[in-house]
């Protein structure tokens, strides 16, 4: 049941954890009908506004504020802190879908990354040899660009520091 | 720096109560020279150098918290990381990427290729574009060797001198004492993180990195939105909050840089379903 219940949320595309909900916007903004820079505007945004996140879309974020809704950049809005709990309900997820009983590695608080765990730490080489287990070839790389979606190559500068 | 000073400073002055100040400044002066050595070192650091030290930097992260028991993940981790390493200017490392089973927020990236994820971050992802952006931003610390910079500057002469004194030991066997310095010096970096700017120049080359390999461009600026929405004191996020910048200036930075550059590519795929699906473990 748990299984179906993790399997359905994703199916559904629900992000696992956080809903993005509330931001504001970083300056005065323009809401667009779509998300396109030429579409038709629909309201401003006065720098500071609240607003309801309903979605993204490339570079777009969906959005309500008061009387106004439509698409904004999502680079001009900020998320307000503290509105989403670590807490995602579904952190059974991997131990659910681990295949294979190999190296149930639950780490009882002995070991992590945080402060203390991380001075406590010790190298483990044998744990640095599945590691390598696990890479992938350029191949097994390429291959993945050509399944459905695919990836297709681009070619662009670095963006200039401002 | 200053602790071995002070020390410097103790020792002199127990040892020599009469001539303090003449013993403080030969220690100082020892001082400023190690930190000579180290500048030169670092700049001839070679390909095969920079794998052995990022081969110690991954054993110890995998020391610290283990792998994730899902190799269906696992590689499906290492078939998006690789692909997006391809567009990277050093395509032919011998990358390695990893998912940590720890419910910590982070994403760590070493000398050499590996870069390793967590499986809290790896949890509250949307899509694959999502976790090619983070992966991205771990390719271009190094590509850009910025943990070899983190090392040249003190934060500094202490984990640098480490990594000097292991290569002073290189020609034999390498010694359990140097190899114990290099870890010391190796955790102080994962403590205090990399220069500021070096992760503002991350995050700029990521979007672009992702977007090289045919991704949204927006999937790294989307998981900075989702980190400013999240609670900054909850432990989990504790130790990427004390070493990167925080989420909204890091967002103001990407705001700036990207400007309306990106618009054509923002159709690129963000691979949702594929993520869903890997996901699962199937």
């Amino acid at each position: 049941m748990r299984i179906f219940l993790a399997a359905l949320v994703f199916s559904l595309g629900v992000g696992p954890a956080i809903a993005q909900e509330t931001g504001f916007a970083v300056r005065q903004t323009e809401v667009k009908k779509e998300p396109f820079s030429d579409a038709e505007t629909v309201g401003t945004l006065a720098e500071k506004s609240q607003l309801k996140v309903l979605g993204r879309q490339g570079g777009w974020a969906q959005i309500e504020s008061g009387a106004v809704a439509g698409w904004v950049r999502m680079l001009s809005i900020r998320m307000n802190s503290g509105q989403s709990s670590i807490v995602s309900g579904l952190k059974s997820l991997f131990s659910v879908a681990r295949t294979g009983s190999s190296g149930t590695t639950v780490t009882t608080g002995v070991r992590g990354l945080d402060k203390e765990q991380i001075q406590n730490a010790k190298p483990n080489p044998e744990e640095l040899k599945k590691l390598a287990s696990f890479a992938a070839t350029k191949t097994d790389a390429e291959r993945l660009a050509t399944e459905n979606p695919q990836l297709k190559n681009q070619k662009i500068e670095y963006l200039p520091q401002r | 720096m200053m602790r071995a000073l002070a020390m410097a400073f103790v020792l002199a002055l127990s040892a020599f109560p009469g001539a303090a100040t003449a013993q403080f400044d030969l220690n100082f002066n020892r001082l400023i020279d190690t930190g000579k050595n180290l500048r030169d070192a670092l700049k001839d650091v070679d390909e095969k150098q920079e794998a052995e030290i990022g081969r110690e930097y991954a054993a110890l992260l995998v020391g610290a918290a283990p792998l994730l028991a899902n190799a269906d993940v696992q590689r499906y981790v290492n078939r998006v990381g690789r692909w997006v390493s391809l567009h990277t200017e050093r395509p032919d490392l011998s990358w390695q990427f990893g998912v940590l089973d720890s419910n910590n927020i982070n994403a760590f990236a070493t000398p050499g290729g590996y870069v390793l994820i967590t499986k809290g971050l790896l949890e509250r992802l949307k899509n694959e574009a999502e976790l090619a952006g983070v992966l991205a931003h771990e390719t271009a610390h190094v590509v850009k060797k910025h943990h070899l910079n983190a090392m040249k500057k003190g934060k500094g002469v202490e984990a640098g001198a480490n990594v000097v004194s292991m290569y002073l030991e290189q020609q034999g066997q390498r010694s359990a004492a140097a190899k114990e310095k290099l870890v010391g010096g190796m955790k102080e970096i994962m403590l205090r993180g990399l220069d500021k700017d070096d992760e503002f120049e991350a995050d700029r080359m990521g979007v672009v990195i992702a977007a090289r390999a045919g991704y949204d461009p927006f999937g790294l600026p989307s998981v900075l939105q989702m980190l400013q929405s999240l609670n900054p004191k909850d432990s989990e996020l504790s130790l990427m909050f004390a070493t990167h910048p925080d989420p909204g200036s890091r967002l103001d930075a990407l705001d700036r840089a990207v400007g309306s550059r990106l618009d054509r590519l923002a159709s690129q795929p963000q691979a949702a379903e594929r993520y869903a699906h890997a996901m699962q473990g199937k």
